[in-house]
C-alpha cells in the first residue's frame, strides 16, 4: 500500500486509479446533487435555500468535470461497488428526531458534510505531480470547494434551529463520516492506496539547527533571586 | 502504535525515553502534529526525560470529531496521558492553543505536575487576538489549508528564517496540508474562538512556570504573556530574542535546553520564579540575563519606568 496514486505511468496516474476514483466521486456527489434537486423547491423563499441552490450548482459542475477530466477505462469490478455505494447514499431516519422531515433533512446535511469534509481527493496525488494534469486539476478543485461548500452544511447543523437536537445531529454525522471514510478506504485500498501513510512522512524543515549532542553537555543555569 | 482511549475516542500519542525519571509532556499547537516535535523531544531525551507528545483531538492521527470539540475534552487527553506516566515529577510545555490547555490542567491538576511552561500562549482572548483568529479561520474556510499556512508561515517565523528554509517552504506547506482536514481545524479553531478567559483562575496555578515568550511574537504579544506572569504566582517571564510566534520549530534546541533547565532547577529546588523578567541567551548554553531594572519589558524601545509604575513590579518580583 502507498500514501499516493501511482505508479505513474508515462507520467501520468493510471487510468483503472482514475476510474475507480473518479467512479466513487460522481457516485457521491451525483447522489447529494439528486437529493438536493428533489429537496429544491421550484420557487425560493428563504435565505438558506438560496444556499442550496448554489450547492445543487456546484455538485452538477463537479459530476461535469469528473467525467470529462478523467481518463475512463472499461473496470469489471466496479459494477458491485457502485451498487454499494448508492445503498450507502440513501437518506435515511435518525433516531431522536421525532420530526420525520427534519430528520431526513439533517441526514442529507450529515451525508454532504461527511462528502466534503472526509473526502480529499487531492490529497492522493503524488507530491511533485504535475499541475497542468487535468485530472489533478480536478481533484484539486474538487478538494479546494468542498471546504467552501462545507460551510452551508456546518451552518445548518450547528445552527440553533437544531440546539434541541444537537445529540442527534452529532450522533447523524459520525454515523455518515464513518461511513463514508469506511467506503473510501475500501475503494482506496482496491487500488493499492491507503493514505494514513501520509502522516508517517517527515515534516519537510525538520532539520535542527543544532546537534541535540550541545545541549547534554551545557551547564544549567538557575533562574533565582541573587 | 500506541492509542489512549478518551470518551471512545482514540488519540495517537508518542514516547520517547527512559520510562522512569522525570518526564515532559508536549502540547501541540493548533496546526502542529506530534512528528513536528522530534527535534525538540530528541534534545529533551538526550537530557534524560522521557517525552510524551500527542496529537489532540481534531490533529494528526487522533480522531477528529465532525461538528463539535470541547475544550474540555483535551484536557481530558491530556490527564489520561499524564496518568499513563505515573508518578513522578511530570512538567508540561504547551505551545500557543496548547499552552492553553496546559494552563486548564494546571488550574485543576497542580499537585499531579512538578512544573508549567507555557509557550506563546495565552489566557483570554483580547480584541487583536480575537479578530486575528477570526480572520485565519475566514482564511482557512475560504482558502483552505493552504492559504491558512500561508498566512501562518510569516506569523509564525522569523524572515530570516523563512529565506534560509525557502527550499523547503513549498514541501512543508504540502506536508501541513496533508497532515490537516479543513473541517477538524475549524472545529479546533471555534473552540477556542468561544473560549472563556482563565485570567482569574491562574492564581490557581501554584506550580513553579516559566513563561516563554518569542521578543518578536505578535500573534500573542507581550501583554498576553504579562497577563500570565502577574497571576501566576511563581512564575518568571522568560523573552526569547528575535523570535517569533513557533520558536519551537524555529529554535528546537534553544527552547529545549531552556525547558530542560527549568525542570532541572525546580527538581533541584534552585527555582525561584517570584514574577521575574529574564533574557533568554541567544545561544544553547548561554546565561539568562535579568530583563534591565527600570526599564519597560512591554515595550519595544528602551522607556524608563516612572517611579509609581515601578512599584508594582519590584511587588512582583519580591521573594
Amino acid at each position: 500500500m502507498k500514501p499516493f496514486l501511482g505508479p505513474l505511468e508515462n507520467g501520468r496516474i493510471p487510468a483503472l486509479q482514475q476510474t475507480r476514483v473518479s467512479a466513487f466521486l460522481m457516485s457521491a456527489h451525483g447522489a447529494l446533487a439528486g437529493q438536493l434537486g428533489v429537496a429544491l423547491p421550484a420557487s425560493l423563499h428563504h435565505g438558506w435555500q438560496v444556499e442550496m441552490h448554489s450547492q445543487y450548482c456546484r455538485e452538477m459542475e463537479i459530476l461535469s468535470l469528473l467525467g470529462r477530466a478523467t481518463s475512463w477505462i472499461p473496470d469489471p469490478a466496479i459494477g458491485l461497488m457502485i451498487w454499494q455505494w448508492q445503498l450507502a447514499w440513501v437518506p435515511r431516519q435518525i433516531s431522536g428526531v421525532a420530526d420525520r422531515m427534519q430528520g431526513t433533512l439533517i441526514d442529507i446535511a450529515a451525508f454532504g458534510h461527511a462528502l466534503h469534509a472526509v473526502i480529499r481527493p487531492a490529497a492522493l496525488l503524488p507530491e511533485g505531480y504535475p499541475d497542468a494534469d487535468p485530472f489533478a486539476l480536478a481533484m484539486r478543485r474538487i478538494e479546494f470547494e468542498s471546504g467552501r461548500l462545507m460551510q452551508a452544511q456546518i451552518l445548518f447543523l450547528k445552527g440553533p434551529q437544531l440546539v434541541p437536537v444537537r445529540d442527534a445531529v452529532a450522533s447523524a454525522v459520525e454515523r455518515r463520516h464513518a461511513q463514508i471514510r469506511e467506503l473510501w478506504q475500501n475503494m482506496l485500498h482496491s487500488i493499492e492506496v491507503d493514505m494514513s501513510g501520509r502522516h508517517h512522512l517527515v515534516p519537510a524543515y525538520q532539520a535542527p539547527a543544532q546537534p541535540t549532542a550541545a545541549i547534554a553537555t551545557q551547564p544549567s543555569v538557575a533562574i533565582r533571586e541573587p | 502504535m500506541p492509542w489512549l482511549d478518551c470518551n471512545s475516542r482514540r488519540v495517537h500519542y508518542e514516547l520517547a525515553g527512559p520510562p522512569s525519571g522525570p518526564a515532559y509532556v508536549l502540547v501541540n499547537g493548533l496546526t502542529q502534529y506530534v512528528r513536528l516535535w522530534h527535534p525538540f523531544r530528541d534534545a529533551l531525551v538526550a537530557k534524560g526525560f522521557q517525552v510524551a507528545s500527542f496529537d489532540m483531538l481534531g490533529q494528526g492521527q487522533s480522531d477528529k470529531p465532525s461538528l463539535f470539540i470541547h475544550q474540555d475534552d483535551q484536557v481530558k487527553v491530556l490527564g489520561s496521558l499524564i496518568e499513563k506516566l505515573g508518578n513522578r515529577p511530570i512538567f508540561i510545555a504547551g505551545i500557543s492553543f496548547g499552552g492553553v490547555v496546559a494552563l486548564r490542567y494546571a488550574i485543576d491538576h497542580g499537585d499531579r505536575i512538578a512544573g508549567l511552561v507555557p509557550m506563546s500562549s495565552f489566557a483570554e482572548i483580547p480584541a487583536q487576538l480575537f479578530m486575528f483568529g477570526a480572520a485565519l479561520r475566514t482564511g482557512l474556510v475560504l482558502g483552505g489549508t493552504s492559504f491558512l499556512q500561508d498566512l501562518l508561515f510569516p506569523m509564525n517565523f522569523s524572515g530570516e528564517w523563512l529565506e534560509k528554509m525557502q527550499h523547503l517552504i513549498e514541501l512543508a506547506r504540502h506536508r501541513g496540508w496533508l497532515a490537516n482536514d479543513v473541517y477538524a481545524l475549524q472545529n479546533l479553531m471555534e473552540s477556542f474562538l468561544e473560549f472563556e478567559p482563565l485570567t482569574e483562575q491562574l492564581p490557581a496555578i501554584r506550580v513553579p512556570t516559566m513563561i516563554l515568550t518569542g521578543e518578536y511574537d505578535f500573534l500573542t504579544p507581550r501583554p498576553l504573556q504579562e497577563s500570565l506572569r502577574v497571576h501566576i504566582p511563581d512564575s518568571a517571564l522568560v523573552i526569547i530574542q528575535r523570535a517569533y510566534h513557533a520558536f519551537t520549530l524555529e529554535k528546537p534546541a534553544l527552547t529545549a535546553y531552556l525547558v530542560t533547565r527549568f525542570a532541572e532547577d525546580v527538581m533541584s529546588g534552585r527555582w525561584r520564579g517570584n514574577g521575574t523578567i529574564w533574557v533568554a541567551p541567544e545561544d544553547v548554553g548561554g546565561e539568562l540575563t535579568r530583563f534591565p531594572e527600570g526599564f519597560d519589558h512591554m515595550r519595544a524601545i528602551p522607556v524608563r519606568i516612572e517611579a509609581d509604575e515601578l512599584a508594582p513590579l519590584q511587588t512582583a518580583a519580591a521573594p
